[in-house]
């Protein structure tokens, strides 16, 4: 997850979608249901059987979920459990409006920095962006799952698990670790750049994280900005946490 | 969507995941749909084998397009019954890793065996070949070299070192050269199928396709013949714990693999003899048919560019069998069958790095030995290439017996596969059997005894290895599991 992805690997999700296919993506739907329903390590032989499906059907739909990552085998091969990609559907849909206390806090903050400053909640092994800055809307880019390694936001949460297979990449994740923040420039739109500093609950763990965005010259001496948004996040940690 | 809407607002906890992953040490999940393709395609090596298979089926009395035809349907049958295993477990082991999960451990360590011969004598012949090959060109240069047994074993040495290279370092930057060697080479020999049914107006002598005069055992034998133009395809499994989205990438690169080289296959084949018809002469009376039509249709200046592009097929199809050979020996030190120091990564480039260390040297020794002994680089190849056909048959048909019984076991075993695999393993044992004879009796009888001896040796290893470390036997077939991070409701181990 943390490496970069070839560019061949990016084909759009909907090339090779067909007129008739509506209803096996229906039925596809309805095998993820029903795994959720029976609990981790339910068989394909139960799934076809509860769903009245035929056999060699059903094992085909199982196969394309596990293929494209919705699913995931047990370690004995047999039950089948929700894969973390599933998460990914439900961050598609809005969430929901964070309360007026912590929108006031944001609020107060985009007064005082001229860019865009966005709040990002992390949960269930990905981001979403709970308020972001109605006057410089976050790229689409800095905020999906699969490109968390070129966004700030994206970093920031990489740099938590702690697990990245490249030399270049561990040194980054350990110095945002150090940091105390992280940063991007160019990576998602030329020009601009981001820095992200991190939420946290009374433990320690990474709950959410306050975002900038701003033209990259800006950026470059971010001691002043980093002060700033490190005061809206200590105002924000129990708001949040 | 109540259940799903319901688990993934508040995932359960699923125990039994977050163990670190058997194969743990491997670069997971690191490697795109091209690389793994690439591993696939060059261990194929389908412009070399394009180049010379036809010419041998020719020459054992067979029909070319009709054998490698057929060879392509078997191959398909066989790569589609492997794919209920790359769908389902991903693996570093290949068909050593299926095997166990459907037969259990006897039958699991003569897949290996079978398979390891496979891999370590195609990349002895592949090793030879770029060789012999670079020979010839080197002998454009200063003529008279291209016997010289011992330019050919420095070469293959250099060849060697280049390999154990990229083995330490990683498999990315291997499998990019090695597709585009592939697509330059396979580009060079359409280019040239263009130029001679050019030369003809398109308008084809369809008789060479006729099938008079050659007897059924004739058949038999070019499609064993053809059969060993495949094989490789697999290899693309010992990638399973590398590559990222496995259950997606691998099925696909060994069947995209199947069928790419086999239509490659018919068309080069089928060109050829329309190329030699039209000339006169038969196809048998070339030693080298590409190079021959080139220079026959006024083309010769492809002569070089060929050999380097074939030398550099056999290049990279060394390079492959090897990344695919070091991976299952890594599974075996994995599992304790061998010693568990080759079951070590390395630590930055996050390869099997000590098997490959101790592979590559051993099998070059064996390589130039064997030429010394066989007298020239080409009748080492030639012995090597049936020991090879013979350790990959084998594998293959023990898969396809294990791939009904592994479906049976996790409840998923459907007709039409279970009927697909009888056929492939049917078939393979014929074909196994009847090349096996049929070389047996030629002049390479002694590819077949070194075959045998080495799965006696092996046998008898594990027989003696098994007897003193019985406690091993649960432990044979490890692959890579999801760990906590890939599922819903998993344990991620968080640092820091």
């Amino acid at each position: 997850m943390t490496a970069p992805r070839g560019a061949a690997d990016q084909t759009p999700a909907s090339a090779g979608l067909h007129a008739r296919q509506p209803k096996a993506i229906h039925s596809a739907l309805t095998v993820l249901e029903e795994v959720a329903r029976c609990g981790a390590g339910v068989t394909a032989r139960t799934i076809s059987d509860n769903l009245e499906l035929p056999r060699a059907t059903a094992y085909r739909l199982l196969n394309v979920l596990v293929q494209d990552e919705y699913l995931v085998r047990t370690p004995d091969l047999r039950g089948f459990a929700l894969g973390r990609k599933v998460v990914e559907l439900a961050s598609l849909v809005a969430p929901a409006r964070p309360p007026e206390a912590v929108r006031l806090i944001v609020d107060r903050l985009r007064e005082g920095i001229r860019g865009g400053v966005h709040l990002v909640r992390y949960g269930h092994g990905g981001l979403r962006v709970i308020d972001p800055d109605p006057d410089f809307p976050p790229s689409d880019r800095a905020h999906v799952n699969r490109f968390l390694s070129e966004s700030a936001m994206g970093r920031l949460l990489l740099a938590e698990r702690g697990q990245a297979a490249a030399a270049p990449a561990r040194q980054l994740y350990s110095d945002i670790r150090r940091q105390g923040f992280a940063h991007q420039f160019e990576n998602v739109k030329s020009g601009y750049g981001c820095l992200a500093v991190p939420i946290r609950d009374r433990s320690g763990g990474l709950v959410a994280g306050l975002c900038l965005s701003a033209p990259r010259t800006r950026l470059e001496n971010p001691t002043a900005l980093i002060e700033l948004l490190q005061g809206g996040a200590r105002d924000l940690a129990p708001l949040l946490a | 969507m109540t259940a799903l809407a319901r688990a993934i607002s508040q995932p359960q906890p699923v125990e039994g995941f977050a163990s670190p992953s058997p194969v743990e040490g491997l670069a997971r999940r690191s490697v795109g749909f091209p690389d793994v393709l690439g591993q696939s395609v060059s261990a194929v090596a389908p412009a070399a084998a394009a180049t010379t298979i036809p010419l041998l089926i020719a020459a054992s009395g067979g029909s070319p397009v009709w054998a490698l035809g057929f060879a392509l349907v078997l191959a398909l049958l066989v790569a589609t019954t492997v794919n209920q295993f790359t769908k389902r477990l991903a693996a570093a082991g290949s068909l050593y890793t299926f095997v166990s999960r459907g037969l259990g451990r006897t039958a699991s360590f003569i897949t290996g065996i079978a398979l390891l011969i496979g891999y370590g004598f195609v990349s002895m012949f592949a090793l030879a070949g770029a060789g012999y090959y670079l020979s010839i060109v080197v002998d454009r240069f200063w003529p008279g070299s291209v016997g010289s047994l011992l330019l050919t074993a420095v070469l293959v040495v250099i060849m060697a070192a280049v390999c154990l290279l990229v083995l330490a370092r990683g498999i990315r930057v291997s499998t990019r050269v090695t597709l585009v060697v592939e697509c330059v080479s396979v580009g060079i020999i359409l280019l040239l199928v263009v130029v001679l049914l050019a030369h003809q107006d398109f308008t084809v002598e369809w008789s060479v396709l006729s099938l008079q005069g050659v007897s059924p055992a004739n058949f038999a034998v070019g499609a064993a013949l053809a059969l060993t133009a495949f094989v490789g395809f697999e290899s693309a499994s010992t990638l399973g714990v590398e590559a990222r989205r496995p259950y997606r990438a691998i099925p696909r690169a060994i069947v995209g693999t199947v069928v790419g080289a086999g239509l490659l296959y018919v068309v080069a084949s089928f060109s050829q003899l329309v190329g030699f018809a039209a000339l006169g002469i038969p196809l048998t009376s070339s030693v080298s048919p590409v190079n021959d039509l080139a220079a026959a249709y006024g083309i010769e200046g492809v002569g070089l560019l060929l050999d380097v592009s074939i030398a550099a097929s056999f290049l990279a199809c060394a390079i492959a069998t090897l990344t695919a050979l070091v991976r299952v020996l890594f599974s075996m030190g994995r599992e304790g069958l061998l010693p568990s120091a080759f079951g070590r990564t390395h630590r930055r480039h996050r390869t099997p790095f000590f098997a490959a260390v101790v592979a590559v040297p051993a099998l070059t020794v064996v390589l130039v030995t064997t030429m010394l002994v066989a007298g020239s680089a080409w009748q080492a190849m030639a012995i090597l290439i049936v020991g090879a056909a013979g350790g990959y048959l084998t594998a293959y048909a023990l898969a396809c017996v294990a791939a009904p019984v592994f479906l049976w076991r996790i409840g998923e075993l459907t007709v039409w596969t279970a009927v697909r695999a009888a056929l492939a393993a049917v078939l393979l044992v014929l074909v196994l059997g009847i090349y096996l004879v049929a070389a047996g009796s030629g002049d390479q009888f002694a590819g077949v005894w070194v075959f045998l001896g080495v799965m006696m040796a092996g046998v008898v290893l594990y027989a003696l290895r098994h007897a003193r470390r019985p406690w091993r036997r649960h432990t044979v077939g490890a692959y890579d599991v999801p760990i906590g991070e890939d599922l819903l409701g998993g344990q991620r181990g968080v640092e820091g």
